[in-house]
């Protein structure tokens, strides 16, 4: 258990760095082609790490059931499909132009 | 009748029945969040101009005005996050008085939450940005609203759990560890939820 301790104290430091990196680079220039896409790519690339590390430590899936991945699995599945509804319908619309 | 396993695990799914009910509920809740993340791509990329510029003008300088806010209940979110998980580590250990201060602690962040979220929804309603206002500010009120339900809901369960139902800790120790494990799974994934949101809705426009 103090292993776990210092475990989730370590955690919880990165995860007040990563806090404090996606709001310093929502000032930052990026500058690809005169849009925020660089900005997008960053700040969502540092949430996906925060996200990881809440989920692989703090809700323990780095040693959980086979049971548990199969239904996180499932369920990543669907949800790419639905994140993906938006590039369907951009592609619809682009076929009548 | 005694409802069958509590505590001992399942052979087939190698788990207790309340955490296989806690990731299918999460599981559910993804998809929930996922849908309304969905809609957010689509009506971004579709927006000729984002955020939409509405009746009171570009929402831009109002967004900056609300990040201090929305940091500060990031950093209450993810510590509360932490005191959640050492109250189901001081159970383990078998010490009820350390999980009572840290279910407390967590039960202040998450009030601390709701009363910056409260104040930041007061600044922007007097503002005139209502969810009519344009797809962005209906956008920011359905899925910080939605967070926020979800973190009443727990605020409920954290305090029965402090309050009347730490009684089964003296009858059944291991069953109410167990539980206090299923609400932590339920509270990280809330955290998890806001640590998209943040950047999604006040960094990202």
């Amino acid at each position: 258990m103090t292993h776990h301790i210092s475990n989730y104290r370590k955690v919880f430091i990165f995860l007040l760095i990563g806090t404090a990196l996606t709001v310093a680079a929502s000032y930052f220039e990026f500058n690809v082609q005169n849009s925020i896409a660089g900005a997008i790519f960053v700040g969502l690339t540092i949430a996906v790490i925060k996200g990881y590390l809440v989920a692989a430590n703090f809700m323990h899936l780095n040693s959980e059931r086979k049971m548990i991945y199969w239904i996180l699995l499932l369920t990543a599945f669907f949800l790419v499909l639905l994140l993906f509804i938006p590039v369907l319908w951009y592609l619809n619309n682009m076929s009548h132009y | 009748m005694e409802i069958p396993y509590n505590v001992e695990l399942r052979k087939d799914t190698g788990l207790y029945n309340a955490k296989l009910g806690i990731w299918l509920f999460l599981a559910s809740e993804i998809m929930l969040f996922g849908g309304l993340f969905s809609a957010y791509i689509l009506l971004r990329t579709g927006a000729p101009v984002w955020p939409p510029i509405g009746e009171h003008g570009s929402i831009l300088h109002m967004l900056k005005e609300t990040v201090p806010h929305a940091t500060f209940n990031t950093v209450v979110l993810i510590f509360s996050s932490v005191t959640m998980v050492m109250s189901w580590v001081s159970l383990k250990q078998k010490d009820l008085s350390k999980y009572k201060v840290y279910m407390g602690i967590t039960i202040v962040c998450a009030i601390i939450f709701l009363a910056v979220k409260y104040f930041e929804y007061s600044h922007k309603i007097h503002e005139g940005f209502i969810p009519s206002h344009d797809i962005y500010m209906a956008l920011y009120f359905t899925l910080t609203g939605l967070h926020g339900l979800h973190i009443v809901g727990g605020i409920i369960v954290l305090a029965y759990l402090l309050g009347p139902g730490i009684s089964m800790w003296t009858t059944e120790p291991d069953r109410f560890t167990n539980r206090i494990e299923v609400v932590g799974l339920y509270w990280h994934f809330v955290d998890l939820v806001w640590i998209f949101l943040f950047p999604t809705l006040y960094l990202l426009n």
